[in-house]
C-alpha cells in the first residue's frame, strides 16, 4: 500500500481529526471557579443568571462552596480559581497552592466587625477582657489593627479562638466581652444578643481586607484571554448593582443565591458593607504603593501580620502574587 | 414487677406496641411542655413593641433581666415601655413550627432555579450513603469473614485495621479532595473510611462466634476449605452478619454530615448549614428529623426483610 493511496490519506485524516477534537475538548474544559457566600462574591451570580459569561465567549463554571472548603479544593489543584481574601490567598500560597490575584472584587467596608456586648463602649473597655475570633482569619487582623490604633497592647486582651459560625452563640452565652466576625454571621450575632453593637468595623479601615479573584498560575498562563474577558464581565456586574434602576433586581438575585431566608431588602445592608470595585477602580488599586488604598499595600500589611502571628514562617513575595495587567486588558 | 426486669420475658404483643409508641410520645410531650407552658422554662422575652428602648427591635429575643432593667429605665425616663412575651431561645422552636417547616421545606421551590428541591437533595444524600456502604461492604464483608476464619489472615489484617479505625475520618477531607476531586468522590471516600474498618472487625468477631462444633463436624465429614467457607461458615453466620450490617449502615449515616461539608456544597447537609446560618432552627430540626425517619424507615424495612430471609433465626 502506497503512502499516497487514497485509503491511507483518508484514514490519517480521520484519525488526526479525532485526535484534534479530543485535544480541543480537553482544552476547552470549563474554567472551574469556587465561590461562597461573601456578598462581594455572590455578586457573580448576576453574571451567571444573566448569561453574561457565555455571551463574553467564556466557558466557566462557578462551583458553590463553603468558604474554607473552597480554599482546600483550590489548594489541591481542583479549581482554576477561587474567590478569597488577599490574606487567605497568601496563606494558601505559602503552603503551595499558589494563586495570582488578577482582580479585586471589593474591599470590606463594614461587613467585618468587632462586636461588643452591652456595656462595652469602645475597644478601650476590652482591656483585661476576653475576645473571641477565629485566629488567623481576617477578623483577627481587624482586631489587632483596631487595638493598635486605639493604643492598646495585643496582650492586654485575652484572645479566645473559635469557629466563625459559632461566634454568635459564644457572644450570647456571655462568656466573652466581644467577638470578631464577618457578615452574614456578624448580623446574626447582633440580632441574637440584645445590646450587642459594633465597636470597630472594616469601614474604619477601608482596604484592610480586599477580596480577590485568585487564579492558578497554570490556568492563567493557558487561558489568559478568557480571564481578561471575565474581568470585563465583572465590570458589567458592578455597574448593574450600583445602578439604582437595576439594583433591586441585583439584590433579588444575590439574596436568592445566599440560600432562602434572607430578603432582598435585608441583603442591601450586607451589600453596603462591601465596597465593590469596577475595572477603573481596579486599575487604581493595583498600583504598587504603601497603605490600604493599594492592593499591594494591604497585602504587604497582611503578609507581615501572618508572619507575626506565626500563620506561616517566611514572608511571601507579595509582588509575585499580583498581576495588575489583566484589568488593563493585557 | 419481677418479670419487668427479666430480659428473657417476652412482653405481650399489645404492650410491646404501647411501650414502643410511648418511647416516642414521652420526648414529644416533654418538648410540648417546654414549648407551650410558659412557667416550665421560657427564659427569654420576645419583644413585640420596642417602646423607647433604642436597641430593641420587634421579634428580637432578650433575657428577662435585661428586659426588666430596660423597663425600669424607661419608667425613670418617662418613655414608652417595651412590650414582650415570654419565649424560649431561638434554638428551641415549638413542635408545630417544626411540623410546619417539615411541610414547607418540601413544598417551597428552591430559591435558585438550578438548585435542587429538598427531596432531590435528600435523594442525593441517600445515594451517597448507599454507594459508600456498598463499596465498604464489598471489601469489608469478605475480609471480615476471612479474618474470622483464618488466623493467618486475621493477624495479617486486624492489627493494622485496629490502628486505622482510630483515625478520624473527617481528618482525611482535604486529602480526599486532592485525590478524588470536588464532587461526590471525596464524600463517598469519607463515609467508607468511617465505616470500613469497624466493619472488618465486627464481622470478623461475628464469624469467630460461630459454633466450633459445626465446623469440626464438617471437617470430619471431609469438607474442603472452600466448601467449609461457603457451605458452613457463611450460612451459619448469615443472620448475625445481616444484623451487623444493619447497625453498620447507621454508622455510615453518621458520617454523612461531615462528608458533605467536603468539596462543593450538596445534599441535605447544605440545607442544614445554610438554614442554621440564618437561624431558621425550625428548618434545621425538620431536616434532622427527616434523616432520622429515613434511617429508621430503612432499618424497619431491613428488619422485616430479615424475618423473611432467616426464619430459622431465633436469637432476635
Amino acid at each position: 500500500m502506497s503512502l499516497l493511496s487514497p485509503k491511507f490519506t483518508r484514514r490519517t485524516f480521520l484519525i488526526s481529526a479525532i485526535l484534534c477534537s479530543t485535544i480541543s475538548t480537553a482544552y476547552a474544559a470549563p474554567l472551574k471557579i469556587g465561590y461562597s457566600d461573601w456578598p462581594g462574591w455572590v455578586a457573580w451570580q448576576i453574571a451567571i443568571d444573566k448569561g453574561w459569561i457565555k455571551q463574553a465567549g467564556v466557558d466557566a463554571s462557578f462551583q458553590w462552596f463553603d468558604y474554607s472548603a473552597s480554599l482546600e479544593a483550590f489548594a489541591a489543584g481542583k479549581l482554576d480559581a477561587v474567590l478569597a481574601t488577599n490574606g487567605d490567598t497568601l496563606v494558601t500560597g505559602s503552603a503551595g497552592g499558589r494563586g495570582t490575584m488578577i482582580l479585586a472584587t471589593d474591599y470590606s467596608s463594614g461587613n467585618d466587625m468587632i462586636i461588643g456586648k452591652a456595656g462595652i463602649k469602645s475597644l478601650k473597655d476590652l482591656v483585661g477582657q476576653s475576645v473571641a475570633v477565629e485566629t488567623g482569619l481576617v477578623d483577627h487582623l481587624l482586631l489587632i489593627n483596631g487595638l493598635k490604633k486605639a493604643g492598646i497592647a495585643e496582650n492586654a486582651i485575652k484572645l479566645v479562638n473559635a469557629k466563625t459560625n459559632e461566634l454568635p452563640q459564644i457572644l450570647a452565652s456571655g462568656s466573652v466581652s466581644a467577638i470578631g466576625a464577618w457578615q452574614p454571621v456578624a448580623g446574626q450575632a447582633l440580632k441574637a444578643t440584645a445590646g450587642a453593637h459594633p465597636l470597630y468595623t472594616s469601614a474604619d479601615e477601608p482596604g484592610l481586607i480586599y477580596d480577590v479573584l485568585a487564579v492558578s498560575p497554570n490556568s492563567l498562563n493557558k487561558n489568559r484571554a478568557d480571564w481578561i474577558k471575565l474581568t470585563q464581565v465583572w465590570d458589567k456586574v458592578v455597574t448593574y448593582i450600583n445602578d439604582p434602576k437595576t439594583q433591586s433586581d441585583a439584590l433579588k438575585i444575590m439574596a436568592q443565591r445566599s440560600g432562602g431566608g434572607i430578603t432582598p431588602e435585608s441583603y442591601k445592608k450586607l451589600l453596603y458593607g462591601t465596597h465593590l470595585l469596577n475595572l477603573a477602580d481596579n486599575q487604581a488599586v493595583m498600583v504598587k504603593a504603601k497603605g490600604f488604598k493599594s492592593l499591594y499595600g494591604s497585602t504587604y500589611f497582611v503578609d507581615k501580620f501572618n508572619v507575626n502571628q506565626g500563620i506561616y514562617r517566611t514572608a511571601q513575595n507579595v509582588d509575585s502574587y499580583i498581576d495588575p495587567k489583566l484589568v488593563q486588558g493585557k | 414487677m419481677a418479670r419487668a426486669f427479666n430480659p428473657h420475658y417476652r412482653l405481650p404483643q399489645k404492650l410491646r406496641w404501647l411501650l414502643g409508641a410511648a418511647s416516642f410520645l414521652l420526648p414529644v410531650l416533654l418538648w410540648c411542655a417546654v414549648s407551650y407552658l410558659p412557667f416550665v422554662w421560657h427564659p427569654q422575652i420576645k419583644i413585640t413593641d420596642p417602646g423607647g428602648v433604642s436597641y430593641f427591635e420587634a421579634d428580637m429575643r432578650t433575657d428577662r433581666a435585661t428586659f426588666e432593667l430596660e423597663k425600669s429605665n424607661m419608667t425613670a425616663q418617662h418613655l414608652a415601655m417595651p412590650q414582650g412575651i415570654a419565649a424560649n431561645p431561638v434554638y428551641l422552636p415549638a413542635p408545630h413550627e417544626v411540623v410546619r417547616a417539615f411541610y414547607t421545606a418540601f413544598t417551597t421551590p428552591p430559591a435558585q432555579a438550578d438548585d435542587p428541591w429538598l427531596h432531590q437533595s435528600l435523594w442525593h444524600s441517600v445515594k451517597l450513603v448507599f454507594y459508600a456502604f456498598f463499596i465498604s461492604s464489598i471489601i469489608g464483608v469478605p475480609l471480615g469473614i476471612l479474618s474470622g476464619t483464618s488466623p493467618v489472615i486475621s493477624r495479617l489484617t486486624e492489627p493494622f485495621v485496629e490502628f486505622f479505625r482510630y483515625l478520624p475520618a473527617p481528618a482525611f477531607g482535604a486529602l480526599m479532595v486532592a485525590i478524588l476531586g470536588i464532587y461526590d468522590g471525596p464524600k463517598i471516600a469519607i463515609i467508607v473510611i468511617g465505616t470500613l474498618f469497624q466493619q472488618i472487625l465486627i464481622i470478623a468477631n461475628t464469624t469467630r462466634k460461630l459454633d466450633v462444633g459445626l465446623m469440626e463436624a464438617a471437617l470430619t465429614l471431609g469438607a474442603s476449605r472452600r466448601r467449609l467457607l461457603t457451605r458452613v461458615v457463611v450460612p451459619g453466620i448469615l443472620p448475625d452478619l445481616y444484623r451487623d450490617q444493619r447497625i453498620l449502615l447507621g454508622w455510615a449515616w453518621t458520617y454523612l454530615i461531615v462528608a458533605e461539608l467536603i468539596g462543593t456544597s450538596s445534599g441535605i447537609t447544605w440545607f442544614i448549614t445554610q438554614q442554621a446560618r440564618y437561624q431558621h432552627f425550625d428548618n434545621v430540626y425538620a431536616a434532622i428529623i427527616m434523616i432520622g425517619l429515613i434511617g429508621l424507615g430503612i432499618d424497619l424495612l431491613l428488619a422485616w426483610l430479615g424475618h423473611r430471609l432467616f426464619p430459622w433465626d431465633k436469637s432476635r
